[in-house]
């Protein structure tokens, strides 16, 4: 055996190792995955956040539906056009926003935060509680580049849900509160 | 154990799963697509609700469209609806593939190829409608521009019309296949022979305590469908007082014969024929509280009820059984149904059936029979019925004689629905210019010069007048619930262009600028009726109500109590129905029947619709002959077995499903599949029914008798396993490709 090289290994001892190796991988899966969900998307136009925030801008004046919806909004072209027809509508990044206004056509944003399918989550309840932009999403307005600064999974919603108001508890960590 | 792995096949391995690990998709990848221009009323996010109609069938149900960020999602019915109050059937509920079909054209096209070729090219609707303008200005002096419509809705059709007679052209000739097959144009005459009335009857099934249906699928296909069903509800659970009570008489069952007390497997064609014998058994043994029936008498003169047995196969104790369950109700109701229309005895089959109503006098009673009260303005008020066969056979022979410089057709697919010896398609080839206004390439589109595709129903204008209506006059409205999706144009823009261009005498009858302001004149025209659910303070108020509320309709149920007009002096007959075929040779009678989902064949093009099981045999995606087990173990056949269908027209093959339902001398086979064309999931699938229909030689012309064929049946000894939702494991099971 030993002069061919090849030591053999009986398939009764490969399994713990067979295990190991399996548990190794799916943790660094898990690891991968999350450090991909936490990356900055690649998006059709450079957007800058830190810029419009500095010039003053709030964040519900390009999201106002965070106030009144679900969801927060992207806002439209319109809006983006509404400012840079006479803002920087020189350069090349405004150039392109302008090229989709013309072309009548939806800027195809990629989502930066994303909460999963089957939780029913809304903003508007959150805005209402008090709840600031930054709490979930992180300092937007100091970043070039957004990126989630939080992995939203229950753990997390529960740590905050959790530390409300002793009347309310019961009803934010009802299972039915966010999964219908 | 000396199974072993080598150590380096234990890192191979892992090296392996590692990689697979890695392959995994981490994230999903989708667009936040923000609106362009936001509409006022969008909360992204939150749904919005659009009322509008459903254009599946022509029954003109009130829907609501479900909208987030500008895209449709649900549609549901409208609750306020008098009609299908707030209900919806699978095929209304299937509209969203229509308008998310992979399939459906994205701009106008000239097929350049030639007919047929399947070549075509895109155009921009400017050079379209300025080609098509050009060649409408040579007409003239002999030749005419032609147009063919399917029922079309109540809003295009005085479009049509004016559009038409500006061009000095004939009429529009309305055929399709589901109108065909539910006798909309024989029911029509119907009352128009009894009542002098162009409208619908309306039969009050939620009030009735005993219903004789004739070939009436009221709950799956024939007329108003999701309306009856309603009203069936009503009837069974004995809200009027006491469960109602239903006979359907028909050679094969269907979803309405099984919900019924009492099917009546009757010999094809005789329907009409029982109704007589009913009807002489009734006044001869003066049965029933209506008093007298002395002055009914002279219309049975002729009937004898021992020939009737003997021609329907009823015994006479069975017949006169049935005559005592209905003349002994307070509230019985016949319905001459659609089945009627298939057999060369249609009109007086009709006649017998309605005379039944008439003599146990249920005509404006409770339960009963009325006529609709119209909708009280000019631009609602004229019904639309469907051509007679015969207009369709000169429209064939103006095609033939080079007549019919161009031919417009409209929401039909008659190169599919029409048997070939029509010869339709061949009268095609006459036509110089050819266009269809379909959003897929069906069939005629294919033999068609341009297409120029309207926009689907859920992006378009429009507005339907309900008939049959419920019991009370209602309009129901069709606005955008999304903006469309790709570069078409509804037909009624094309036409209001076309009119524009050509100026003079079409500028004149068309003077609109688009089509929501013709609607919104139109809708007017209701402003200020005092019978209306809704009314405003100006006429802009009164438009953004009518697309709110979904229509128009009245506060109470108002009907009219139908007069006789005629036809009580004369003894009524049915003569025995012909066939084509000699009984020698084409053993058995054909029966088509509508499938509930993909209707005349419209639905085939919705994955939705040919997944629902038909209802009966729970068979899905394919055609199949129903044969009874005496019929399939004289032919030595089974379930899956194929089968060759040949009458004197021509054949097919298709899988059987032995179905009890079903006399012995007859087999049946349900429309819709078959297509050569109108996208991925209709073509090649399934065999079209219509090849079989032969011409009746004695036939009347005014109907296309599409139940009037004989067939023999021969095994092939192949095998073909049709997907049943019966067969639990899922085998056979036909997938999209």
């Amino acid at each position: 055996m030993s002069s061919t090289g090849v030591r053999r290994i009986s398939l009764g001892r490969a399994i713990p190792l067979i295990l190991v190796g399996v548990a190794v991988l799916v943790t660094a899966a898990i690891l991968l995955n999350r450090r991909v969900a936490q990356a900055a998307p690649d998006q059709p136009i450079a957007f800058n956040h830190r810029t419009h925030a500095d010039a003053g801008i709030q964040c519900l004046f390009c999201h106002p539906n965070a106030m009144r919806s679900d969801v927060a909004g992207i806002p439209s072209v319109q809006r983006c056009v509404g400012c840079h027809q006479t803002i920087a509508s020189s350069s090349a990044r405004i150039k392109t926003v302008l090229s989709y206004w013309e072309r009548s056509e939806p800027i195809p944003w990629a989502p930066v935060t994303q909460m999963a399918d089957f939780v029913f989550f809304s903003h508007q309840p959150h805005l209402s509680a008090g709840v600031n932009c930054e709490t979930c999403h992180g300092v937007v307005g100091k970043m070039s580049v957004v990126r989630p600064v939080v992995t939203m999974d229950m753990g997390w919603c529960l740590d905050c849900h959790l530390k409300q108001p002793e009347p309310k508890v019961a009803r934010l960590t009802d299972c039915l509160a966010c999964h219908k | 154990m000396t199974h072993t792995v080598s150590r380096r096949s234990f890192l191979k391995i892992a090296a392996g799963t590692g990689v697979a690990a890695g392959l995994n998709p981490t994230v999903r990848r989708v667009a936040l697509e923000p609106f362009v221009r936001p509409p006022e009323e969008e909360l992204p996010g939150k749904a919005t609700w659009y009322a509008s109609t459903c254009r599946q069938c022509p029954a003109g149900c009130g829907i609501i469209v479900r909208v987030i960020n500008g895209r449709a999602r649900k549609i549901e019915g409208n609750p306020g609806h008098p009609l299908n109050r707030g209900k919806l059937c699978a095929r209304g509920q299937a509209g969203l593939q229509v308008l998310y079909n992979p399939d459906r054209l994205q701009n106008a096209v000239r097929q350049t190829g030639g007919r047929g070729s399947r070549h075509f090219e895109p155009l921009q609707w400017d050079e379209v409608l300025d080609q098509l303008a050009s060649s409408l200005r040579g007409v003239g002096g002999g030749s005419e521009v032609a147009f063919l419509g399917g029922l079309m809705p109540t809003h295009l059709y005085p479009l049509v019309t004016r559009f038409l007679e500006a061009l000095g052209s004939p009429a529009p000739v309305l055929f399709d296949l589901h109108s065909a097959m539910e006798g909309r144009t024989q029911s029509h005459d119907l009352t128009q022979r009894w009542f002098g009335s162009m409208e619908l009857p309306i039969y009050d099934i939620g009030h009735a305590e005993v219903i004789f249906s004739f070939g009436a699928n009221f709950l799956e296909t024939w007329l108003s469908p999701v309306s009856q069903s309603y009203d069936y509800g009503t009837m069974r659970q004995g809200q009027s007082g006491g469960r109602g009570f239903l006979v359907q008489f028909e050679p094969r069952l269907s979803g309405t014969g099984a919900s019924a007390d009492q099917w009546v497997p009757v010999q094809p064609g005789t329907q009409g024929l029982i109704a007589l014998g009913l009807g002489r058994i009734i006044v001869e043994e003066n049965l029933g509280r209506v008093g007298s029936h002395r002055e009914h008498a002279q219309l049975y003169r002729d009937v004898n009820v021992g020939a009737v047995a003997d021609a329907s196969g009823l015994p006479v104790e069975r017949l006169q059984k049935l005559a005592r369950i209905f003349a002994d109700a307070d509230r019985s109701v016949a319905l001459p149904g659609g089945g009627l229309s298939s057999h060369t005895n249609a009109s007086q089959s009709m006649d017998a059936v309605m005379a039944l109503n008439v003599i146990m006098r249920r005509l404006g009673r409770v339960g009963g029979v009325f006529l609709p009260q119209q909708v009280p303005a000019d631009a609602f008020s004229a019904p639309i019925s469907p051509s007679p066969f015969r207009d369709l056979g000169k429209l064939v022979q103006n095609m033939r004689s080079g007549r019919v410089g161009v031919l417009m057709i409209y929401g039909a697919n008659p190169v599919y629905e029409l048997p070939r010896w029509s010869g339709f398609i061949d009268a095609l080839t006459n036509v110089p210019l050819v266009v269809s206004f379909c959003p897929f390439i069906d069939e005629t589109a294919v033999q068609a010069d341009y297409v120029l595709p309207d926009h689907t129903y859920l992006e378009g204008w429009g507005y339907q007048v309900c008939s049959p209506g419920a019991d009370r006059p209602v309009v129901s409205s069709q606005q955008p619930a999304v903006r469309p999706l790709y570069d078409t144009r509804s037909t009624a823009e094309v036409l209001l262009s076309l009119a524009s261009r050509l100026g003079g005498a079409l500028a004149q009858a068309l003077p609109w600028p688009d089509e929501p302001t013709y609607l919104e004149e139109a809708s007017a025209q209701l402003f200020g009726s005092s019978i209306g659910v809704f009314d405003a303070r100006t006429e802009a108020g009164f438009w953004s109500q009518w697309r709110q509320v979904g229509g128009w309709w009245s506060a109470k149920p108002i009907m009219q109590e139908p007069e006789l007009a005629g036809l009580t002096e004369g003894p009524l007959q049915v003569p025995s129905a012909s066939f084509a075929g000699k009984p020698d040779q084409f053993p058995y009678y054909l029966m088509p029947y509508e499938s509930i989902a993909l209707s005349d064949g419209r639905g085939a093009s919705q994955p939705w619709l040919q997944e629902t099981p038909d209802p009966m045999t729970t068979a899905s995606w394919n055609t199949w002959v129903e044969l009874n087990p005496e019929t399939a173990a004289h032919l030595g056949v089974t379930d899956n077995d194929i089968v060759r269908v040949v009458s004197p027209q021509g054949a097919l093959e298709a899988p059987v499903v032995v179905y009890p339902g079903i006399r012995p001398d007859v087999i049946a086979i349900p429309t819709g599949q078959g297509h050569q064309d109108y996208g991925r999931f209709a073509a090649a699938r399934g065999a079209n029914v219509m090849d079989l229909i032969s011409p009746v030689p004695e036939q009347e012309v005014s109907l296309l008798a599409w139940g009037a064929t004989r067939v023999r049946v021969e095994a092939v000894h192949k095998v073909m396993t049709l997907a049943r939702l019966e067969s639990l494991d899922g085998e056979g099971r036909e997938t999209v490709r």
